[in-house]
């Protein structure tokens, strides 16, 4: 798993097109296309039901994209699944692992799994201590582990894997002030180190303090997608209302 | 890979609560079923010789082996059949053997001690087909649904992980985490057998082998039944009642159904309706000879002693043509019986081997030598011996003891009744109980243990195949 420079102008991931119609005939996700690089973070900002996940679920091959492509470093993700899939890591809305096993065999286990076998006790502490997890913590149970210490495990996981891109489903959802905050100093770091951070979230505020372009999504569509230089002086909650409540057609122009 | 899942599978196992409860459980019971089996086979063992030596006893004294008409032997309780019961509880154990005639076996343990066949014995079968099944069930249920109700499945495949390895994974990590403490609780129970008095052969430890070789291979098809049909579904509560179902079907319902539905297609002639049938034919025969029992006219009336010889060879030939013909008949309704039942047995344990329990049962009673053979093996045995006993006592006596009249014979020297010394019961022959033959119980037992193989294989292909098409989201 190779790392790639911090100035890439490649996408890392790249949607192009990308279509999801259901056997039901429910159109989750129409023609959404747009680009991370690496040492970037996008947010896909939308309600229930917009298509976050769904972009996501496509770019883990978890489902086929009836039309388009979902590609991570230029690997289509369902003509080459498990290829595409070393190059990414991924952190879902809530983190449950295995609750029999302590911190540190969840990360022994994934790491392995993502093919990080030279991996020592001290590198998971290590690493589980820069994403804020207590030491005390380390060695015990996931079963008695709040949703908070369930996604620092998960972050950890990811950061373990090394993948040059990394993709995140509602990552602060549940998650009190001071552990968001954390969390977003985490990804800010991640980001330093020339990362490609695709995000999905409900959360306006985290999404423009640490996103490089922003995405707003509703019924399976991108209704506006702006870098965040462009969004300093405006108020995304507003816009983002505005969005919703479907006065996109005026606001675009 | 495959290793990575594999461990990940055992250490997930092993370290549940679950595992440790259903384990602790299993082990105490496979034990227990142990302790039990040995010292069931201790009590019957005591209970064999004293009967034994009681039959024996009911002899001394006597002067004539001629006043000796019949005597009974038993079936010796065998290591095993503490292990796995089969039919051996349900069959009579004592037969009275003449020196001519039917067999027929009486007072079974059940007939005897009606409290033991309420809830039966708890016996190593009992462990494998219903407790461990079960358990089985319990630890696989949710292996694949639970995964993705927990979030781990998806974030398994969020790495490079091919399908085919993670179920294979999945299914070699939950058979060798299971399967290994089974195997050391079964090991160390079969180790108290002899620590606890049970003596047992060559050819019982290799029976014992393969009588949990048997059972190892279904629980196995019972996990991978539960891993398949978790694979199957998106939730494992689904995935629970469906297995319950499917477990009471298998377990409760296919076996018993099984042989009501045979009952029904084969009608097999009752043994009451064989017996009257025999009974008129014997009365028919009795009628018969009666009336030409008034043609006997003693050569040597003068001495009463040479007149009874004389009327003793008399009614031996006699009963020597009646049984001739008695046997015919009998032999001819016993064998229209015989092939009803064996049609009958045969399509019960046809439709029941749809069920890995029966198949279970079918395959362990054979190799312990319980099975429903067990009867007809014990009856041939029997008769075996009857023309041995026969030939002893034409031996001892000049004529056969199961046509004669008992009479009271004095024997006269020179004049004076000579004072008779007594026999010695010892001097019968032994009846030896022989279990059937090894190859011949590994020859039967190995289309059930073929079938549980092949159970395996198919619930394996059924999880591996679901699982290449489960939705992991």
């Amino acid at each position: 798993m190779s790392e790639l420079p911090l100035q890439s102008t490649q996408p890392m991931l790249e949607a192009v097109n990308l279509t999801k119609r259901y056997e039901d005939g429910v159109l989750a996700l129409d023609r959404v296309s747009f680009q991370v690089r690496a040492g970037e973070i996008f947010a896909m900002l939308g309600g229930n039901g917009a298509g976050k996940t769904t972009t996501i679920n496509l770019f883990l091959n978890f489902i086929e994209p009836t039309e388009g492509e979902a590609r991570i470093n230029g690997i289509v993700t369902h003509l080459e699944p498990l290829k595409a899939k070393e190059q990414i890591a991924f952190v879902s809305e809530n983190v449950m692992l295995y609750a029999n096993f302590t911190a540190i065999q969840n990360l022994d286990f994934f790491a392995r799994l993502g093919g990080q076998t030279h991996y020592t006790r001290d590198d998971y502490h290590n690493v589980l201590l820069r994403v804020g997890l207590a030491k005390e913590a380390h060695h015990k149970r996931l079963r008695g582990y709040s949703k908070g210490m369930r996604q620092k495990c998960g972050i950890a996981i990811a950061i373990l894997k090394n993948a040059p891109a990394i993709l995140l489903d509602e990552p602060t959802s549940g998650l009190d002030p001071k552990a968001g905050h954390d969390f977003i100093e985490l990804l800010a770091s991640l980001r330093a180190e020339g990362k490609a951070i695709l995000m999905s979230t409900h959360d306006i505020f985290r999404a423009k303090e640490i996103a490089d372009s922003v995405a707003i999504m509703n019924d399976g569509k991108i209704i506006m997608q702006r870098p965040a230089a462009a969004l300093v002086d405006t108020d995304l909650e507003q816009l983002y209302m505005q969005y919703m409540a479907g006065r996109s057609s005026e606001l675009v122009g | 890979m495959l290793r990575i899942l594999i461990e990940k599978e055992i250490r997930e196992i092993i370290g549940s609560a679950k595992f440790a409860v259903i384990f602790g459980a299993c082990a105490i019971l496979i034990l227990t079923s142990c302790y039990v089996g040995a010292r069931t086979y201790q009590a019957n063992r005591a209970q064999y010789e004293a009967a034994k030596a009681e039959n024996l006893r009911q002899f001394e004294g006597m002067t004539d082996w001629f006043n000796i008409q019949q005597h009974r032997i038993f079936l010796p309780p065998q290591p095993l059949a503490s292990l796995v019961n089969g039919v051996s509880n349900d069959i009579g154990r004592t037969t009275e053997v003449w020196g001519r005639g039917e067999l027929s076996a009486q007072d079974s343990k059940f007939g005897d001690e009606p409290i033991y066949a309420v809830f039966r014995f708890l016996d190593l079968e009992f462990m494998f087909q219903v407790v461990l099944s079960l358990f089985a069930v319990l630890l696989g249920y949710d292996a694949i649904s639970g995964e993705k109700e927990r979030g781990t499945l998806k974030l398994s495949f969020a790495n490079a992980v091919p399908r085919d390895k993670y179920i294979l994974g999945k299914i070699i990590g939950s058979l060798t985490a299971l399967t290994v403490p089974l195997v050391v609780a079964l090991g160390i129970g079969s180790l108290l057998l002899p620590l606890l008095g049970v003596p047992l052969s060559g050819d019982d430890w290799l029976r014992l082998f393969l009588v949990i070789l048997t059972g190892l291979l279904y629980f196995a098809a019972f996990l991978t039944l539960s891993i398949f049909v978790s694979a199957r579904t998106e939730r494992s509560s689904n995935s629970f009642l469906v297995l319950l179902v499917v477990w009471i079907l298998c377990v409760l319902i296919v076996p018993r159904a099984s042989v009501l539905l045979a009952g029904r297609a084969v009608n097999v002639p009752s043994v009451d309706e064989i017996a009257a049938q025999k009974a008129r034919f014997q009365q028919q025969q009795w009628h018969e000879d009666r009336a030409s029992w008034s043609n006997f006219k003693p050569t040597k009336s003068d001495d009463p002693n040479a007149m009874m010889d004389e009327l003793n060879r008399y009614m031996e030939e006699q009963a020597d043509i009646r049984d001739k013909k008695m046997q015919e008949f009998t032999a001819r309704l016993n064998e229209q019986r015989y092939n009803k039942q064996v049609e009958q047995q045969n399509l019960a344990f046809s439709l029941a081997r749809v069920s890995p329990a029966a198949t279970l049962s079918l395959g362990v009673t054979s190799l312990a030598g319980t099975s429903i053979t067990l009867k007809d093996h014990y009856n041939d045995e029997a008769k075996a011996y009857q023309s041995l006993y026969a030939n002893f006592m034409k031996e001892k006596t000049g004529t056969n003891p199961g046509g004669r009249m008992f009479m009271f014979r004095a024997k006269i020297e020179d004049g004076e009744e000579v004072k008779p010394e007594p026999i010695n019961p010892q001097e019968l022959p032994e009846f030896e109980y022989h279990q059937p033959d090894l190859a011949q119980s590994i020859s039967a037992a190995a289309l059930d243990m073929g079938l549980l193989a092949f159970f395996n294989l198919l619930f394996f292909a059924g999880a591996f195949v679901s699982f290449l098409r489960y939705d992991v989201r």
